[in-house]
């Protein structure tokens, strides 16, 4: 479903991702866990077509970054950041209806779309009220079903609970485990151990641009004779520091 | 780049910010009000100082000079078909003055009759308050109206002598106005109108392009946006689009405050100065140029503001980038605010802002070089073609946009 093939992003000198490799099939939570810098947001943004690698690739669903990236951008949804940013002057149903819009949706499927969306999610109370007289609870529903909106086959959620409190949190979590449910592939990125251990059926350790190592959480587990995700996520750093 | 998504962003784009009550207020409403309202208050406040100075005028005589005979020389002698000059009796002549009671004190020299028959000059002081504008300006009408008084006197003198009267003018002076009809006129317009234009123009749509890609930065809308399934080029142009509505919409309002104050009063247009307001004499063609320099203007600006917004790490730091556009159309506006149209050399026209205000100085004041005009239009090409350039790399440099 997802193949990242040998993706590489330079900054001038400066390497942030360094020679990525990984599949993430139909149906799999896939967690990118780095520390901070260490090239989470910048591979998620090469995946969503913002940035163009400096080499190598990705295939999403059938479209390659590279040479297709209108087409990927309408197989993917992104959730990047805890707070999420709505159109604080147009209701919730209009900030999801301009994405709907854009991604080239007619106004019959516009409207089913919202309405379901709308009774999945509870909004049905606000959906005509500007985003600025909604509550963080609400605006983050809101998030969720623009992010969906156009119903995309791969989602990418960039740090999606930093900064959150624990409900919120919870929902993230629901959301993303929700997106699976439907089908859809997930990737996403962590510093949360707990949190990549809850949520994914696949981790890559990434650190300072590279993959340290990836596969299952069970894999590595056994891989590395260890139970503890984050004393493997300190070896393979450890290691990576030293060499 | 699609039409559709380009129509799309521009449409939301506009939506949003019409919903901006802050924008709307100062983009649109305070300029449709506040115009006609300088003009009818300026124009008005004009009209009445120039009556209030012109009409009125009370002056009376120095103790000294508080005679019968005097009195009966200045009423029916010296300002006898000078209904505006009022004689009046005063305690304290002086006191009078400063208080603003009277406009001026004459005073007589004591042997003014005897030096009058002997036809030798005597004095007439004019006492007056210099820190009163009225009293200040009483002074040189009154002295005109004692110089006419004077003429007639020596007229009288040179028939009585037989002398012809021509002997008083050797030399005649004869201005003749060789202006082309309309030229010289529209003073007041003439200033400010064309550094409004240009300073609207300029400053019009900063709000918009700060909110546009600076402000859907800091929201974190920006990224949601840029992974819908429109190219960059698209996103950019609906939203370079919205910037270029808002740079023009502050100067219809403006065209519609003038409207506005015309129809309240006519006079406002020119603030009171009397001036008419020919239309006929503006050039249509020099007109239609005018306002395509000024669209140039407008389109090239909104696109360096988009630059400088997408360029800029936050929102406040846009702002304050973008502030400095005002300065950058407020100090030519200024600087060339009393420049005569017929006095703009060719590279003026060649300035980005001091172009349209020079288009437009040559619009009101009749003084049309086409040249000027055109190198005016063909730079403002140039330079658009530049910015547009330099606006689209902006939006495509992944460091300016994704920096953190
Ligand atoms: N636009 C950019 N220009 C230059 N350097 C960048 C840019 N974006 C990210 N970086 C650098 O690349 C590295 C990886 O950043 P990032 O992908 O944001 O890491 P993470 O999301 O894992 O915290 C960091 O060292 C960061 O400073
Ligand atoms: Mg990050």
């Amino acid at each position: 479903m997802l193949s990242v093939i040998n993706l590489t992003k330079k900054f001038g000198d400066f390497t942030a991702v360094d020679n990525l490799n990984f599949k993430v099939e139909r149906g799999e939570i896939f967690g990118l866990l780095g520390e901070n810098g260490a090239g989470k947001t910048t591979t998620l943004r090469m995946l969503a077509t913002m940035l163009k690698p400096t080499s190598g690739t990705a295939v999403m669903g059938k479209y390659d970054i590279n040479n297709e990236p209108e087409k990927v951008r309408e197989t993917i949804g992104i959730l990047f950041g805890g707070e999420s940013g709505l159109y604080d002057r147009l209701t919730a149903a209009e900030n999801i209806s301009y994405f709907a819009e854009l991604n080239d949706m007619d106004r019959k499927s516009i409207k089913e779309r919202i309405d379901f969306l709308a009774k999945s999610f509870g909004m049905e109370e606000y959906l005509n009220k500007r985003a600025s007289k909604l509550s963080k609870g609400m605006k983050q529903k809101v998030a969720f079903a623009r992010a969906i909106v156009h119903n995309p086959d791969i989602m990418l959620f960039d740090e999606p609970t930093s900064g959150l409190d624990v409900g919120a949190i919870r929902n993230v979590h629901d959301f993303i485990l929700d997106c699976k449910k439907q089908g859809k592939t997930v990737v996403f990125s962590s510093h949360s151990m707990s949190e990549v251990e809850k949520l994914c059926d696949k981790v890559g350790i990434i650190h300072k641009g590279k993959l340290k190592d990836t596969g299952s959480i069970d894999e590595l587990k056994r891989k590395y004779e260890n139970d503890s995700l984050e004393e493997i996520f300190m070896r393979l750093v450890g290691d990576m520091n030293e060499g | 780049m699609k039409a559709r998504h380009v129509w799309i962003v521009f449409k939301k784009e506009v939506k949003d910010i019409i919903r901006d009550k802050r924008t709307v207020i100062t983009n649109i409403v305070i300029p449709m009000i506040l115009i006609p309202l300088i003009n009818i208050l300026v124009g008005g406040g004009v009209e009445k100082l120039q009556r209030d100075i012109e009409e009125n005028i009370t002056i009376t005589l120095s103790e000294t000079s508080r005679t019968d005979e005097i009195k009966n020389l200045v009423e029916n002698e010296i300002f006898k078909d000078k209904p505006n000059i009022r004689l009046v009796d005063t305690d304290n002549p002086i006191d009078a003055v400063r208080d603003a009671d009277v406009r001026l004190v004459l005073d007589f020299d004591s042997d003014y009759k005897q030096k009058l028959t002997e036809e030798k000059p005597f004095v007439i002081k004019l006492m007056y308050d210099k820190s009163s504008t009225k009293s200040e300006a009483a002074v040189s009408i009154v002295s005109q109206a004692i110089n006419e008084y004077n003429m007639r006197l020596v007229a009288q003198r040179l028939t009585q002598r037989n002398i012809d009267l021509e002997i008083l003018e050797p030399a005649r002076v004869e201005p003749v106005n060789v202006a082309k009809e309309g030229q010289g006129g529209n003073m007041v317009l003439m200033m400010t109108l064309p550094m409004i234009i240009a300073i609207l123009v300029v400053v019009g749509g900063i709000p918009a392009a700060t909110d546009l890609v600076a402000g859907e930065k800091e929201r974190n809308t920006f990224e949601p946006l840029l992974t819908t399934k429109p190219d960059r080029a698209s996103i950019l142009m609906g939203k370079y689009l919205t910037v270029t509505l808002f740079s023009f919409v502050s100067i219809v309002a403006i065209g519609m405050g003038f409207v506005i104050g015309y129809i309240i009063n006519p006079n406002s247009i020119t603030m009171g100065t009397g001036e008419q307001l020919t239309g006929a004499s503006i050039p249509p063609l020099a007109l239609v140029l005018s306002i395509l320099i000024t669209v140039i203007l407008g389109m090239m600006f909104a696109g360096i503001q988009i630059a400088l917004s997408a360029y800029a790490r936050s929102f406040k730091e846009a702002q304050t980038y973008l502030s400095f556009l005002i300065f950058a159309a407020m100090i030519p506006a200024y600087a060339t605010m009393f420049t005569q149209p017929a006095d703009i050399k060719v590279y003026v026209f060649l300035i980005p802002i001091l172009n349209t205000i020079s288009a437009f100085k040559m619009v009101l004041g009749g003084v049309i070089d086409y040249t000027s005009l055109l190198v005016a239009l063909v730079s403002s090409i140039i330079y658009l073609a530049i910015t547009l350039a330099i606006t689209a790399s902006m939006f495509n440099k992944e460091k300016v946009l994704f920096r953190s």
